[in-house]
């Protein structure tokens, strides 16, 4: 068991979804200056500032890099580094594990961490083939027409021949999603939606469907991580990061040799054993998708079915509203919006929001205990964290 | 959308010999002569042994499907006109890993484990391999 050294003390998001009126850097500086207030701090108590890579502009990426939000919120002279933190999909759990390392040795000691993208405002072609490109081999892969969707694809049907998961169940991941999304005032997709659409839905890449697949959209989120000592000083609701495990498995998803699997078992198992807590401690699973087959695959891979497979646990509703292990609560990159790296940060965020008691109407009662998942490029590095609302 | 813009190659100076092979219709998989080990996708070092004394050996081009899809809508930019075609990985018999095209006869029905034999395809001056059913696999 590893000592607690990092802890969220505030959270910032805005809305997902298409927001053309909405620049990316508008968006970053909203998300910042909540995740501020929401903390109780002055802006020039952050002495880190670490934005993470954006897709959509190559030209608001450089100002990221280059400090532009110093300038804009007033940490001029008072932040001692910016510094972009990229994983893709990942950096939700790189960056919270490199903020607690820097504040672990006592190199920062008020870290904001940001990201605000808008790949949902691209033309629809320039958004497939921006994801055609990331993680995908420029000379073994793209020559064959892989792409993003073709990804989810080939580990849905790897999982498939595995476990014996049917199409219905997974469906039902979509359809769990769906129902947290309803709750969720940011999500870009609020209607319900059965199983019978997503099934009934135009099969796009076998055995994926239309209501299969991710949308991709605009958004911004950013939180604060603090010393674990100084939190409780900061903020009445502070999330202490409790352990973090990572396994790299591949870059090109042709090169993973256990698809079904990734690294998830391993990544738990670290992660786990640095918390000193198991799955049968956690009552959420803020678990990183876009695509319905990674929960399943990161279910398994964490021990939270009880012994089922993840794909009967999901279809009996244990992970919706109501059910024993809510999942993903913020709806997901399936529900919520596909806001390129945004949409681990969202899982992440949301898993503070919940540990802080801010959930609203999709508040889970009596929560102490989460498990927080990420995953870059095409499902290259299996991340777990444990977070918790006491130690 | 054309094939011309479809996405093709651009070899590097350490994987300009395996599609110079395919360009004569040959298949060929790298190999450590340090370690003796088969490497795919070509590296530039041995990521076995970090060894540099690289070359070809032939491949018969056989192997089973680890992971397949059919693609049917939403393709990247130059394979609009392709549809539907198939992408897959192939685990070939020498134990590496490959992703290509399944095509020819059955191709939309292909299945995890299902044998495949190379071949190749023109894409506009640059060949590429692709992978067949074997006859058993089509004809079940």
């Amino acid at each position: 068991m590893q000592k607690v050294r990092a802890a969220a003390v505030g959270i910032g998001e805005v809305p997902s979804g298409r927001f053309p009126e909405r620049s990316e850097i508008e968006a970053a500086i909203l998300a910042c200056r909540d995740a501020i207030l929401d903390a109780g701090m002055a802006p020039t108590d952050i002495d880190v500032v670490m934005p993470v890579g954006a897709l959509a502009s190559r030209h608001f990426n450089v100002d990221l890099v280059f400090s532009r939000l110093c300038e804009e919120l007033g940490m001029l002279r008072s932040a001692k580094m910016n510094v972009q933190v990229m994983s893709g999909g990942a950096t939700s759990s790189s960056m919270l594990a490199i903020a607690e390392g820097l504040i672990a040795g006592g190199l920062a000691r008020n870290v904001l961490c940001i990201h605000s993208d808008a790949v949902g405002s691209l033309p629809k072609q320039a958004g497939i083939d921006l994801f055609s490109t990331t993680g995908v081999s420029e000379e073994w892969e793209a020559p064959y027409g892989h792409n993003m969707n073709a990804v989810g694809a080939l580990a849905a049907n790897r999982y498939m021949h595995e476990t014996g998961t049917t199409e219905e169940e997974l469906a039902s991941v979509c359809v769990a999603l769906r129902q947290w999304a309803q709750l969720n005032p940011h999500a870009m997709f609020r209607t319900p939606l059965t199983i019978e659409e997503v099934l009934a839905s135009k099969m796009v890449a076998t055995p994926l469907r239309a209501k299969h697949c991710n949308m991709l959209a605009d958004g911004a989120a950013a939180f604060i991580v603090a010393r674990a000592e100084d939190a409780p000083h900061i903020t009445k609701t502070p999330v202490y990061v409790r352990g973090h495990g990572s396994l790299v498995t591949h870059y090109t998803v042709s090169q993973d040799t256990n698809l079904a699997r990734l690294g998830f078992e391993e990544a738990g198992a670290e992660a786990y054993a640095k918390a000193g807590i198991g799955p049968e401690h956690m009552q959420l699973a803020q678990i990183y998708d876009a695509y319905p087959v990674w929960p399943l695959i990161t279910l398994d891979g964490l021990k939270l079915c009880r012994g089922e497979r993840a794909g009967a646990f999901v279809a009996a509703g244990e992970t919706s509203p109501g059910g024993s292990l809510p999942m993903t609560t913020n709806g997901g990159m399936l529900s919520q919006g596909h806001t390129a790296v945004g949409g681990g940060i969202a899982v992440l965020v949301e898993a503070f929001r919940q540990l802080m008691g801010k959930a609203g109407e999709r508040q889970v009662a009596n929560l102490v205990n989460a498990v927080e998942t990420a995953s870059g490029g095409t499902w290259m590095d299996s991340h777990v964290t444990i977070l918790s609302k006491e130690y | 959308m054309t094939n011309s813009s479809r996405p093709l190659p651009q070899p590097s100076r350490w994987s300009a010999g395996y599609w110079e092979a395919a360009a004569e219709r040959r298949f060929v998989v790298q190999e450590c002569r340090s370690c003796d080990r088969p490497i795919m996708y070509p590296k530039r070092v041995c990521p076995h042994c970090l060894g540099d004394d690289l070359g070809w050996r032939a491949s018969p081009g056989k192997g089973e499907i680890y992971a397949v899809t059919a693609q049917l809508a939403g393709p990247p930019t130059g394979f609009a006109d392709r549809l539907p075609y198939v992408v897959a990985i192939i685990r070939l018999d020498e134990g590496v890993q490959l992703m290509s095209n399944i095509v020819g006869d059955g191709a939309l029905e292909a299945r995890i484990g299902d044998r495949v034999s190379v071949g190749f395809e023109d894409a506009g001056g640059t060949v590429l391999p692709v992978f067949r059913l074997d006859e058993s696999e089509v004809a079940r």
